[in-house]
């Protein structure tokens, strides 16, 4: 990690920056679920659509272990963010199912 | 490389397991700790951080969560890690007739047992949280209710015990316990072999499998929870909300089924408000459902309103280690020297976490616990 690279912002939801990742790579995290659950980085509003493929490769470079042996975080519902009273209101997108 | 000897090994890195290396270490035991995935991986990371005292049964169980609330007023300055602990207190919002005879029974069995807490009518209610209902019929409150960030507190421990001589290895998969005579004598592991006299099974919904290991069964079920999450937002919470049916779905599971699940509410230090939970037996499956994630959102809207303009960022689902009774198995048991229980804490393992570890540290070091663990013990399930 070069000096001037340090504060590049690699989760910009959270803000999380490059040597935070870093940080907790070298402190032994190993798949991006580890990554992000000790920086935040993944948990904003993209959900990781960003930054999941920068802090793989980060992994990768900073642990020697090969980009395809990665575990990848679990991706969960909703694919974009959705309003409370979608899920559960009087417009509720499961109202027709209900009927 | 794994160490070849440990005084004891720690089987699990959930914030059980966390806990108690940290209290062995702090005794100055060499422990060892053993986790198949990372630190706070499962249970501890798919959960909120609710330390709620109201929601344990009055009994020895409400016993337990008060030492442990005491305890964690001073872990917030022992640990060297920022754990989001907040003492706002919390409330159990009341919809109906039926849930205010039944809460108010339940409240004067926990008062006494010594725990703080009061009857709160709609407007004191709102008052305390604006953010509820007109609707409501009124609520509890007990200013013993707290919050912490679960995967933090983990880690935490996990730091402290490291600076205090512990060993941790996480993706290091027990495979195999081996006896001599009824004696603990070593642990198996994906990464080598370590000899020890003591074993802590710390390892929640996966407890079961280190019991097989030695021919033990440990029925504990796993109850799957779906919380949603959503964006950061200015303060909009107080402390921490459950509905009372809540506590009528968390000790009767019929009535889970039939009144749904009531909700619990808390919003984190960083704004993002958490919402749980359904209570399932589905196994081992971790996925989210529409009927689950549906059933939340609709309760949700009924007791905060306001909050329906509010984005969900996240849906997830972890597993709760559940026992029939409600209470964690901790301590020894007969006819395995040196096998001990720490699991099955259900939705109380966060809550419970710096009391279980103090206690277990306890039973290893002084064999015996300045709380009696005989209502915890296994074998309390084979009579």
């Amino acid at each position: 990690m070069k000096e001037r690279d340090k504060d590049v912002i690699i989760c910009r939801c959270e803000e999380v920056r490059l040597q935070e990742i870093v940080k907790v790579i070298d402190e032994g995290a190993v798949t991006i679920a580890e990554v992000k659950r000790r920086t935040r980085a993944g948990m904003g509003l993209c959900q990781g659509r960003t930054c999941r493929q920068l802090i793989a490769q980060l992994i990768s470079k900073h642990t020697g272990q090969a980009l395809k042996d990665i575990l990848p975080s679990t991706f969960r519902p909703p694919v974009r963010v959705v309003k409370i009273k979608t899920l559960g209101g009087e417009e509720s997108c499961f109202l027709e199912k209900q009927k | 490389m794994l160490p070849r000897k440990a005084e004891v090994v720690v089987i699990g890195g959930g914030v059980i397991g966390s806990s108690i290396v940290y209290y062995l270490a702090m005794k100055g035991i060499k422990v060892v700790l053993l986790e198949k995935n990372g630190i706070a991986s499962g249970t501890s990371s798919a959960c909120d951080g609710v330390i709620l005292l109201q929601s344990k049964k009055p009994g020895v169980h409400l016993k337990l969560a008060l030492e442990s609330a005491k305890k964690y007023r001073n872990l917030k300055n022992e640990l060297n890690y920022d754990i989001e602990y907040r003492n706002n207190g919390g409330m159990v919002i009341i919809e109906n007739n039926e849930e205010l005879e039944s809460m108010k029974i339940f409240v004067e069995k926990q008062k006494s047992i010594g725990l703080k807490v009061s009857l709160l009518d709609k407007d004191k209610a709102i008052e305390k949280e604006p953010a509820l209902s007109h609707d409501i019929l009124g609520s509890t409150f007990s200013p013993l209710d707290a919050q912490v960030n679960p995967m933090y507190l983990s880690f935490a421990f996990i730091n402290s015990a490291k600076e205090l001589g512990a060993e941790v290895y996480t993706h290091t998969e027990v495979t195999g316990i081996r006896l001599k005579s009824n004696k603990i004598s070593s642990i198996e592991t994906t990464r080598g072999e370590i000899e020890t006299d003591i074993v802590i099974n710390a390892a929640g919904v996966y407890a079961p499998e280190i019991g097989r290991m030695v021919d033990l069964d440990v029925p504990i079920i796993p109850r799957r929870g779906q919380l949603l999450v959503t964006e950061s937002v200015p303060k909009i919470l107080n402390g921490i909300l459950i509905s009372a049916k809540y506590i009528a779905a968390k000790f009767n599971p019929n009535l889970a089924e039939s009144e749904g699940v009531g909700i619990s509410i808390e919003q984190t230090a960083n704004g993002n408000i958490l919402i749980g939970s359904t209570r399932e037996f589905v196994g081992f499956n971790k996925n989210v459902t529409p009927e689950g994630i549906n059933d939340i959102a609709k309760h949700l809207i009924i007791l905060f309103p306001q909050l329906k303009e509010i984005n969900i960022i996240r849906t997830f689902a972890g597993l709760r280690p559940y026992t029939t009774d409600g209470l964690p198995i901790l301590g020894k048991v007969d006819g395995i020297e040196g096998f001990i229980m720490a699991a099955g804490h259900e939705g109380d393992g966060i809550a419970l976490s710096p009391i279980t570890g103090d206690l277990i540290a306890e039973l290893v070091v002084e064999d015996k616990t300045s709380i009696p663990l005989d209502e915890f013990k296994l074998e309390r399930f084979y009579s």
